[in-house]
């Protein structure tokens, strides 16, 4: 019965703010319908401009910077000359801070923060290797303390401990039983309203392919 | 400019510019509105505009954004191994896995061009600067003693282990006016920040062992480290040079706290003890080649605090103290020598950016040093002591021209009170962006250090050396290859030298001497070429001569040698998740004095090689399993001769030559992590 008065809490309250708010929801809902369609670097800047228009009209809201880190973050990824990648990062990593300022509590940001480090960790492997899985971890760690179901938080984790596990001597493999599970659970997990992070099921299905 | 991000502030307006740079948006908005462009790397572009249902055309230029990560920075002289964002020459972690170096500092730095290996005493020479002329900092504070004691003639180590550090800057010159009381180099060091969790490292290697815990709170943490090292064992397997009646033996501990302070301040201390004793069986060359026994014991605390935090939004702030005890018992014969060094330096710079490009930095300083010594023999005791305070004060000013233009230029004033001596020394480098890979820098400057301390036991009449350094330098990186080239000279001045005078005398100390070095040295990496390995190779030529201490005219010091190579390579197998390092090195011969021979310095020794090996394998997560073996190849190494203090019944002096402790040096070793987690290791140990 809690349960379900709280549910109904958290959308009428995301039914309120929606309608006091039609604009942001709506530049929201458009812009992450592109995600889709972003193929490129080029792209994924594109987007990360809209969001981060939308980041300065709405001093408020967390979920513009989220998506504008996010879109920097995988630019890094993307990215083919490893002497660009720290530039896209720094301008992810003033999102991820000004983020956490603003929800210091929330494991989604905590999540994107630890993806962040990784994508540090990735531009050098060998010389940040120790000191950006350290801080990751701990990013990771603090994600699923706030939230131990969160889907993204586990996958990340999933992604990190199999990573590392060819370098150890352990069987990447060691780690399925764990990914079949979480992709299993993933639809349990309701995101607080339409526009909250609701990624990363894509990634945990090919993990489990690649386990076959 | 493609991709700029064009909008209207505070409205959801806006559109990307295209791939000619232009852009263009509908709006519904009327009135007075605030256009804003920004892009990655680019100062924002704002402008008011009222709108009035009809085009606006607009033509926007974005000045580039000053970035101090991406900026110029000033190179010459300097090798910083830290994993800033630009490209860096060598990294923390080469300090460490450097096949050779077998976990010293200065072993590690010993493969950097501008360096000079001498096998017998394993301190730094640089440049062609004797080894108390450079001088090692941890976190802004001076280490007075950064070796450990050893025995005349025989190699000493780095008393740090380098897995402390996180970041070490190496200036062979040219460097900040910050920096005093070096005539040829700084090595800076910073320690670690903030672990990552709690954890317990245990270290089992065939000289000793290790055990270091750490617990972490919310805003800081506290390790403690605890160490036994007996090379009994080891030696009793390995073929000596030398008889050993005591190997040597240590206990050494450490306790180290990292506390947060504010969002960005962080204060640091750290506090060891290091106790360690041998006894060592020499030829006494004066008594027909009779052995005696050298015993020494060394007992050394050290303290060391700092803090560094942001006043205001401006003001930085960094205060660092250090402290340091240290004693050396030593026996030989029927004489035994008792020395102590108490040594404190306190610190504090302040800096203040004015603009992001026009940054100023001052502060002052204070050496202090009392040294005393206490040499019983038969029929005599000599007691002797001096204490020196030095109090400095200095101030540098960095303005950036552009991202592609920097000029630092400072000043420094030293007074000691011990030696009634005031002295200022300017400081001058620059570098110059040429395009995004390459730079060129240049430092210039006037060094002084105070005498060393076997003199200033006994005159007080001397005024500090003092080295002028002329660098220039270039150095590109490319797809991470890197190459620098360096050119330099030192003009050395006001050098000790000795009147011929009894020593105890202070008249017979004058700072007559003089000297010059220049060279060429050469560095080269590339981690790319080949597939998971990485190498680099350092050449340094030096030309050099001084006249000073007990030199009769100008000649080649004996720890200068003409070329010097180095070449380290690493590879990761990945299928036998090993590292495995080698590391060659050669050193032209270096001159002696033959006390028999009229030229004075005229004798050369033998050229220096050494073929060094390292295997790490990563055994399971949490367990390293290392091996290194120096000169595997077994070269013959020899530090020239020593000799009798006086001639024989024939008029000679009896030579007797100077070998290495051992031809070569093996270590076999174990180290294990423990977490909560169980699943940090110690890879950066290898990596």
């Amino acid at each position: 019965m809690k349960k379900i008065i709280l549910s109904l809490a958290v959308v009428l309250i995301s039914l309120v703010s929606m309608a006091q708010k039609p604009e942001y929801y709506q530049a929201m809902g458009e812009s992450l319908g592109q995600y889709a369609n972003c193929q490129s670097v080029a792209d994924f800047q594109e987007l990360g401009n809209k969001f981060q228009m939308i980041a300065a009209a709405e001093k408020s809201e967390w979920l513009p910077l989220y998506y504008h880190a996010n879109c920097y973050i995988i630019m890094s990824f993307m990215e083919q000359d490893a002497t660009k990648k720290d530039g896209y990062l720094d301008v992810a990593e003033k999102s991820v801070t000004s983020m956490l300022e603003m929800v210091p509590a929330e494991s989604e940001a905590f999540t994107l923060k630890a993806f962040y480090l990784v994508g540090r960790l990735v531009v050098n492997p060998m010389e940040r290797g120790q000191e950006y899985s350290g801080l990751s971890g701990q990013a990771l760690g603090k994600a699923l303390a706030l939230d131990a179901t969160n889907p993204r938080a586990q996958l990340l984790q999933l992604q990190m401990d199999m990573g590392s596990a060819q370098y150890t001597g352990q069987d990447p493999k060691s780690f399925c039983p764990k990914a079949k599970e979480l992709l299993a659970n993933w639809d349990n997990f309701k995101p607080k309203s339409p526009i909250h992070p609701n990624w990363g099921k894509d990634q945990a299905e090919g993990v489990v392919k690649g386990c076959e | 400019m493609p991709g700029a991000n064009a909008y209207l502030h505070g409205t959801y307006d806006g559109t990307s510019s295209g791939e000619d740079g232009e852009f263009k948006f509908r709006t519904s908005k009327t009135g007075q509105q605030t256009l804003q462009v920004e892009f990655m790397g680019y100062e924002p572009f704002s402008l008011k505009v009222e709108l009035k249902g009809d085009t606006i055309r607009l033509n926007v230029k974005l000045k580039e954004a000053f970035n101090e990560l991406n900026a110029v920075t000033i190179t010459a002289g300097t090798f910083e191994a830290s994993d800033k964002k630009q490209a860096v020459t060598i990294t923390p972690i080469d300090m460490v896995t450097t096949a050779g170096a077998v976990g010293d500092v200065y072993g590690a730095l010993q493969s950097l061009p501008g360096t000079t290996v001498n096998g017998e005493s394993g301190r730094l020479f640089v440049k062609g600067g004797d080894s108390e002329e450079s001088q090692t900092y941890i976190d802004g504070s001076l280490v007075s003693v950064p070796y450990n004691s050893s025995a005349p003639n025989l190699a000493t180590r780095g008393r740090f282990n380098p897995f402390m550090f996180k970041g070490t800057i190496f200036s062979t010159g040219g460097y900040s006016a910050e920096y005093g009381q070096a005539l040829s180099s700084v090595l800076l060091l910073s320690t670690n920040d903030m672990p990552a969790e709690d954890q317990l490292d245990l270290s089992f290697l065939s000289v000793g062992v290790e055990v270091a815990g750490t617990k972490k709170w919310n805003s800081g943490a506290v390790t403690g480290t605890l160490a036994y090292n007996n090379l009994q064992p080891y030696m009793s397997l390995a073929p000596q040079n030398y008889d050993w009646v005591k190997a040597p033996e240590s206990a050494t501990g450490a306790v180290s706290v990292r506390q947060k302070t504010s969002k960005t301040g962080m204060f640091k201390f750290y506090s060891s003890f290091d106790n360690g004793s041998f006894t060592l069986s020499q030829q006494n060359l004066d008594a027909g080649g009779t052995l005696i026994d050298y015993k020494l014991d060394n007992g050394n605390q050290f303290m060391n605090a700092s803090w560094n935090d942001k006043l205001g939004e401006k003001w930085a702030v960094s205060t660092a103290a250090s402290f340091t005890n240290n004693t050396d018992d030593i026996q030989f014969e029927q004489t035994t020598v008792a020395e102590q060094i108490q040594g404190t330096h306190l610190k504090s710079v302040f800096s203040y950016p004015f603009s992001e490009k026009f940054i100023l930095k001052f502060g002052g300083e204070l050496f202090s040093k009392k040294f005393s010594q206490n040499v019983q023999m038969p029929n005599e005791t000599h007691d002797n002591n001096f204490t020196n305070n030095t109090f400095a004060g200095f101030t540098e000013a960095q303005v950036y021209a552009s991202n592609k233009f920097v000029t630092r230029i400072g000043g420094r004033v030293e007074y000691s009170d011990y030696l009634n001596s005031f002295t200022v020394s300017p400081r001058f480098s620059a570098a110059y962006k040429i395009t995004d890979k390459s730079q060129f820098s240049a430092a210039y400057g006037w060094f002084y250090q105070n005498p060393v301390d076997d003199y200033l036991l006994y005159t007080d009449l001397l005024k500090p050396e003092r080295a002028d350094h002329y660098t220039f330098s270039f150095q590109s990186s490319v797809n991470s290859r890197t190459i620098r080239v360096e050119l330099y000279r030192k003009d050395y001045k006001d050098l000790v030298k000795l009147t011929g005078g009894e020593f105890y005398l202070p008249t017979s100390y004058n700072n007559s001497g003089n000297g010059y070095a220049n060279g060429l040295d050469l560095f080269w990496r590339d981690k790319k070429t080949i597939k998971n390995g990485d190498y680099w190779i350092s050449y340094s030529y030096l030309d050099t001569k001084r006249d000073y201490r007990n030199f009769p005219e100008e000649a080649i010091p004996t720890f200068a040698s003409k070329h010097n190579f180095s070449m380290v390579y690493k590879h990761w197998f990945g299928n036998l998740r090993s590292l495995a390092g080698a590391n060659f090195r050669y050193s032209s011969p270096r001159v002696f004095n033959d006390p028999n021979s009229a030229t004075f310095n005229g004798e050369k020794m033998l050229a220096y090689r050494s073929l060094d090996l390292s295997w790490s394998f990563l055994y399971r997560q949490h367990i390293i399993i290392y091996a290194a073996a120096t000169n595997v190849l077994d070269f013959k190494n020899e530090f020239g001769q020593r000799y009798s203090n006086n001639p024989d019944t024939n008029g000679r002096f009896q030579g007797a030559a100077i070998q290495p402790g051992s031809n070569q040096f093996y270590v076999l070793g174990c180290f294990i992590t423990l977490t909560r987690k169980g699943n940090a290791n110690q890879l950066d140990k290898i990596e």
